[in-house]
């Protein structure tokens, strides 16, 4: 069992990704978060394994997280899922830290596969 | 007065917002498993009034529902995804998986349209700063229903801190169907004209 932070303003994403990562059980526990900020917040009192980051949210965006995380040298496998597909935005969130780059709108195997390799590396 | 487009330079904007449509047309399809029809983009030069007397007439009296994504870098402007308010409900009905015309759905339309003009505008606005290797900077998309046609609709529709009343725009719009739900929608790009030039000289470059 893994602990992971969907982070996204989109309650319609946050919601296809809970549903990829629990297709009827339980097996993950998932907090979201609706903003940068929410999301820098939850790390204050919990460590994730692994966290789902949208790139362009209001208050702060996925190139803030990722900075917050680098900055304070967290080891967190921080997987963007964005709508983003651009060459330099990729670059950018994988100079930043980011473990993985996903385009939305998301795959339920493939978000299923990402997550398992980002534990397996943890 | 405005500048008028050679015919080279009128194909490769087309040809550059047909490959970024096709690729935001595949990620709608991704997303709602029907086949979507695509029209050849409609690609104008034109000054804030024209511009409106066309988005009227093309968009005819419906009611509309549009997501504004605003984009800046060596070139900006806004994109927008523009539904009949009806294609809408559906197209949020057939994703959500909610009945057409439920209190639950009515509070999921907003948030569900923006996502899915999100994605879609960033498949067009993507694949065309990729091509020409330009890198785009995006504003949080927003969410703009307006009520049935009326010239200052449109004006709601265009105006915003990136396009003035006094501004030559670049029209680039695609319209697209989904014949089995009868969902049709439009794709509009407006490039301010200043940035324009730095369009057209980043097409010679790749072209």
């Amino acid at each position: 069992m893994a602990l992971i932070f969907i982070t996204d303003d989109a309650a319609f994403t946050r919601r296809m990704i809970r549903k990829a990562l629990q297709p009827g059980d339980n097996e993950h526990v998932i907090l979201e978060a609706a903003n940068g900020v929410e999301c820098v917040n939850l790390l204050e009192s919990h460590t994730p394994d692994c966290i789902f980051l949208d790139l362009l949210m209001p208050e702060l965006d996925g190139y803030g997280v990722l900075q917050t995380i680098k900055d304070r040298q967290l080891d967190i496998s921080v997987i963007v899922l964005s709508a983003d597909i651009q060459d330099s935005a990729r670059e950018r969130c994988m100079a930043l830290g980011a473990f993985a780059m996903l385009k939305k709108p998301p795959k339920g195997p493939e978000i299923c596969e990402m997550i398992q390799t980002a534990i397996d590396k943890a | 007065m405005i500048k008028q487009l050679t015919t080279d330079q009128l194909d490769a904007l087309k040809e550059l917002v047909n490959v970024g449509v096709g690729k935001s047309a595949g990620m709608l399809n991704e997303m709602i498993e029907f086949r979507i029809r695509l029209q050849v983009p409609n690609i104008k030069l034109l000054t804030m009034s024209e511009l409106q007397t066309e988005l009227g007439a093309r968009l005819g009296e419906d009611q509309l529902a549009s997501v504004q994504l605003a984009f800046s870098g060596s070139f900006a402007g806004t994109a927008q995804l523009v539904f009949p308010t009806e294609s809408a409900a559906t197209l949020v009905a057939v994703l959500t998986g909610e009945e057409p015309g439920s209190p639950d759905l009515d509070a999921l339309k907003i948030g569900t349209l923006t996502e899915v003009g999100n994605i879609v505008i960033n498949g067009v606005m993507g694949s065309i700063s990729n091509m020409l290797t330009q890198p785009l900077h995006y504003e949080v998309p927003a969410y703009i229903e307006v009520p049935v046609y009326i010239e200052e609709d449109i004006n709601n529709l265009v105006s915003n801190k990136k396009t003035q009343q006094n501004m030559d725009i670049l029209l680039a719009q695609a319209r697209f169907n989904v014949e089995e739900l009868q969902v049709q929608g439009d794709i509009i790009l407006f490039f301010g004209v200043g940035s324009f030039e730095t369009l057209l000289t980043a097409i010679e470059d790749v072209g």
